[in-house]
């Protein structure tokens, strides 16, 4: 099947029921989405799928379709890298990945969010290490609010 | 091309020099030499147990290079493994530091990725500031005398004529300057320094003790491949191998037909156990050309299991085994006066059981090592805290030299204590070596859940008595818990990996370092303990033994304080006795200073004007401890909403929180372990449990073992570190313990209940 990811045409022979996480990792050598659960809980492996956050171990490759899909590779560097390197985000950095993938596409449709927008957003994506404060501020500052 | 790794080895243009290392006994070696790029490359190598320059030359692993090119770039690698801590920046501030570098000029290689160029990473460990502070100094300022030579002997005056600015080497006298860079291919030439170099005064400092990103921040935004699962190799296979459910079980019976009708399925492959279950685990392992068909082959294999001594036990069983061992602990490991006739005579006791489950580690990077051994060769690439420790295990278990293995460690997706233990690497080596070739083997969540070495579950009671004018008298901890130690088959006693870090004021007491934990001021004090058998396996969970022990003490000493009507930081202060009483001991490089205590408990009440009014529904609470070598303590406020379903929402307003880790290096890394401490503190201890029936963890994934969320955090922290000049020690683990006992003593202020179970939502307390 042919899917369209970062903006390329990617061909893969796999079976459709395959979730596009590992199509992702293991096919196409885009490990920059991360494997945390395989069950929708923590947020590590999001894409966008036409510029919407999706749990891609969750998404069958089959049900892609002609959906545009962006990982953290092909997400287009910006405000909201530069304020993560600014506040100095990631300990690990394992979840984080995921983490900016949630936060650009909340910006996308709320370019200016609470507190409550940035938490209600961002609670699907876990952090072991325990960064939300600085994932905080540094959403706050991408938008523009600084901290 | 000659490779750096030879450089090192046959380090021609260069000699040794034997440094004894002040903390360990291992030897060091510095190699100074022309490096491939034509500048100058220092070296330490550490030897292991063999003696003698040329012995310890030969078989060294390099534990620290500084490279200095002739375009002036200055290249820094240490060997150890990151995890999250920032050690990997930290470290290498402390040796630009001494070298006088410019940061902006400064690449951390990683060096560690690259086996080829490099050699194996030879040391590891949780507490890298305080083990490699003198070093990684001594280095830096090596590097920086080797270049002040070279400038005096190019101007032909005294090197003690010459100063230092950033990246420059200048003689004041004659107004003449020169660059680092400009300088390193001389400075190869020279010989190393046989005489102690002078390091810089603390006083002088420009990157030790400022805030320093992360020095990875921009390839772990961009997705970049940093992580042991993201390791590929030609021909890479993926396996994932299925355990018993019941802990540590071997296959009896075997059907893979299904298994191997999987599309993608190669092989299905038995890994035997060690004898030693902290070393391998028994297993079928199932290889596939991808890791969701390694998963689907795994889900369709038919395994029978042996049934084991352990398959009937569950919490209840456990339970009834510490309450046994409470009741009559075979373990005394303190007792001064006359404890429970002074209990009898007390004005007023308290008399708390406290209860704490298994809790995994859950690190987000799930279990994961990569391998490929075959022709003699034999390597491990994976997440890996401990790679002298992986090197071992794996020759171990494939029963070939240590020296063949070479090990590397990827930046890790996450510790906690989990990447002590060097599983994987066997894993991983066993099922390559059958399969021919290299094999990743990686587990599902639901299998990293089910088969971690888990936070010890215990029970604990402590009985303590206050006179008619509030003074404590008496105190009687009683300690059942599982051993880790005894998991392990260590020939210490059970209670040597379980008793330690109980009290704020603490003496060394006994035959065994890691027992810290008798109080001093208290009159009539006894301390036992009692471990159950049981089939859980067990290990180090980020702060071992501290984060359990300081709840109970700590939430005691508030409750004492409370029937005592006296301030709840005055009979802590009352508490952390003089520094006479806590002599140093051998081989405690940071012993226990109630001096530095203090400090931190004064400066904390100050900070958050503990003590003073409190917005009204909110309450306050106060806890501190002292974590292997750190001071740190702690103020909660909070408020308590009547929740849905019966439940109460506890909302953390703010945290004011202080620590003593001597002289910050990274204050930037400092304060992110300080807010990630408290938020694992908090998550771990309102919902992390892992329940335990017919002989297995019951967990299933992140939908009911419960991480702590984003809109879960405190709302705001308030974190300071003391300016100190005392040798740095370690922050990735201190901040955790004195925070659950400061939410509970908190939520008792609020709401008059005190919890002494984790988790707390077991009594219906849920984060908001």
């Amino acid at each position: 099947m042919t899917l369209i990811i970062n903006g390329r045409q990617s061909d893969v022979d796999v079976d459709p029921s395959t979730p596009l996480l590992w199509v992702l990792r293991d096919h196409l050598d885009l490990v920059g989405t991360k494997f945390g659960c395989g069950g929708g809980f923590c947020g590590a492996c999001t894409v966008h799928l036409d510029g919407v956050a999706a749990r891609s171990c969750q998404v069958a490759v089959g049900t892609v379709g002609g959906r545009r899909v962006t990982t953290i590779e092909g997400l287009p560097d910006g405000p909201l890298q530069r304020a993560w390197l600014a506040v100095d985000v990631p300990q690990c950095g394992y979840c984080q990945a995921g983490q900016i993938m949630s936060a650009a596409a909340l910006l996308a449709r709320t370019p200016n969010p609470t507190d409550d927008h940035i938490a209600a957003a961002m609670r699907g994506n876990l952090c072991r290490c325990g960064t939300y404060l600085r994932i905080r501020a540094a959403v706050r500052m991408a938008a523009g609010g600084g901290q | 091309m000659k490779s750096r790794r030879d450089v090192l080895h046959d380090k021609k243009a260069g000699d040794d020099l034997a440094v004894d290392s002040a903390s360990s006994s291992r030897r060091e070696f510095l190699t100074v030499g022309l490096a491939v790029t034509g500048g100058l490359l220092v070296a330490m190598r550490t030897a292991g147990a063999q003696r003698g320059a040329a012995a310890g030359a030969a078989s060294g692993f390099p534990t620290a290079y500084v490279q200095i090119d002739p375009d002036g770039r200055v290249r820094l690698w240490s060997a150890q493994p990151e995890m999250g801590e920032g050690t990997k920046t930290s470290l290498q501030m402390i040796v630009a530091e001494e070298l006088d570098a410019d940061w902006t000029r400064v690449v951390v290689d990683d060096a560690g990725l690259d086996p080829e160029r490099y050699g194996g990473q030879g040391v590891g460990g949780s507490d890298a500031i305080r083990s490699d502070w003198d070093k990684l100094r001594r280095i830096g300022a090596i590097a920086r005398a080797l270049l002040v030579q070279a400038a005096a002997d190019t101007w032909g005056v005294e090197a003690a004529g010459c100063t230092t600015a950033p990246h420059t080497v200048r003689h004041p006298a004659s107004g003449r300057d020169a660059a680092y860079g400009a300088l390193a291919a001389r400075a190869a030439t020279l010989r190393a320094p046989e005489t102690p170099v002078p390091l810089k005064d603390p006083a002088a400092f420009r990157i030790v003790g400022t805030r320093v990103p992360g020095v990875d921040n921009a390839k772990i935004a961009r997705g970049e491949r940093l992580f042991g699962l993201d390791v590929r190799r030609p021909g890479l296979r993926y396996a994932a191998i299925a355990k018993s459910p019941v802990f540590g079980q071997a296959p009896v019976k075997v059907d893979a037909a299904a298994a191997r009708a999987v599309p993608g399925v190669r092989a299905v492959i038995e890994v035997p156990g060690d004898s030693n279950p902290t070393y391998l685990q028994p297993g079928v392992a199932v290889v596939a050309d991808s890791t969701w068909a390694a998963f689907k082959g795994r889900e369709a294999l038919r395994v029978e299991w042996a049934a084991g001594a352990f398959a009937t036990e569950s919490d209840a069983t456990l339970r009834a085994k510490f309450e046994q061992l409470l009741a009559a602990p075979p373990f005394t490991l303190h007792d001064s006066g006359r404890v429970e006739e002074a209990l009898a005579g007390a004005a007023h006791v308290v008399d708390n059981t406290y209860t704490f489950p298994f809790v995994s580690h859950a690190t987000l990077e799930p279990h994961n090592c990569t391998a490929d051994v075959g022709d003699g060769r034999c390597d491990i690439v994976g997440p890996l805290q401990m790679p002298a420790s992986a090197r071992a295990v794996v020759a171990r278990v494939l029963g070939i030299p240590p020296a063949t293995v070479q090990v590397t460690s990827t930046r890790i997706g996450g510790g906690f204590g989990r990447r002590l233990m060097s599983d994987s690497a066997a894993e991983a080596a066993v099922v390559s070596r059958a399969a021919g070739g290299p094999v990743m083997v990686v587990d599902s969540r639901e299998g990293d859940l089910q088969h971690d070495y888990y936070r010890p579950a215990a029970m604990q009671r402590i009985r303590a008595g206050l006179d008619a004018a509030g003074r404590l008298v008496a105190w009687d901890h009683a300690i059942a818990s599982a051993s880790r130690g005894a998991y392990r088959r260590e020939d210490r006693p059970p209670y040597s990996t379980e008793t330690y870090g109980a009290y704020i004021g603490v003496v060394r007491t006994t035959d065994h370092v890691a027992l810290d934990l008798v109080p001093t001021r208290i009159p009539h004090a006894r301390l036992r303990y009692g471990a159950p058998e049981t089939g859980v396996p067990t290990g180090a969970w980020r702060a071992p033994s501290h984060v359990v022990n300081a709840f109970a003490v700590e939430t005691t000493i508030d409750e004492l304080a409370a029937a005592a009507r006296v301030d709840p930081v005055g009979i802590r202060r009352a508490l952390l006795g003089d520094p006479a009483d806590h002599p140093p001991q051998p081989n405690e490089p940071t012993p226990y200073d109630p001096a530095r205590m203090r400090r931190v408990i004064d400066l904390v009440v100050e900070r958050s004007r503990f003590g003073g009014r409190v917005p009204e529904g909110r309450a306050r609470g106060f806890a501190a401890h002292h974590t292997f070598g750190s001071y740190c303590a702690h103020v909660v406020e909070l408020s308590v909403d009547a929740g849905g379903g019966g439940r109460r929402r506890v909302i953390v307003h703010r945290v004011w929180s202080v620590a003593d880790v001597g002289q910050p290096v990274n204050l930037s890394m400092l304060e992110a372990q300080m807010q990630g401490g408290v938020i694992d503190g908090l998550g771990s201890a309102f919902y992390g449990e892992v329940p335990i029936a017919e002989g297995r963890a019951t967990s299933r994934n992140f939908g009911d073992y419960r991480l702590i969320r984003h809109d879960e955090a405190p709302r705001a922290m308030d974190v300071h570190f003391v300016d100190s000049r005392v040798r740095p020690t370690g922050f990735g683990e201190p901040p955790l313990p004195p925070i659950a006992p400061a939410v509970a003593n908190a939520i008792a202020a609020a709401t008059g209940v005190r919890l002494r179970r984790m988790p707390f939502n077991g009594a219906g307390f849920v984060l908001g």
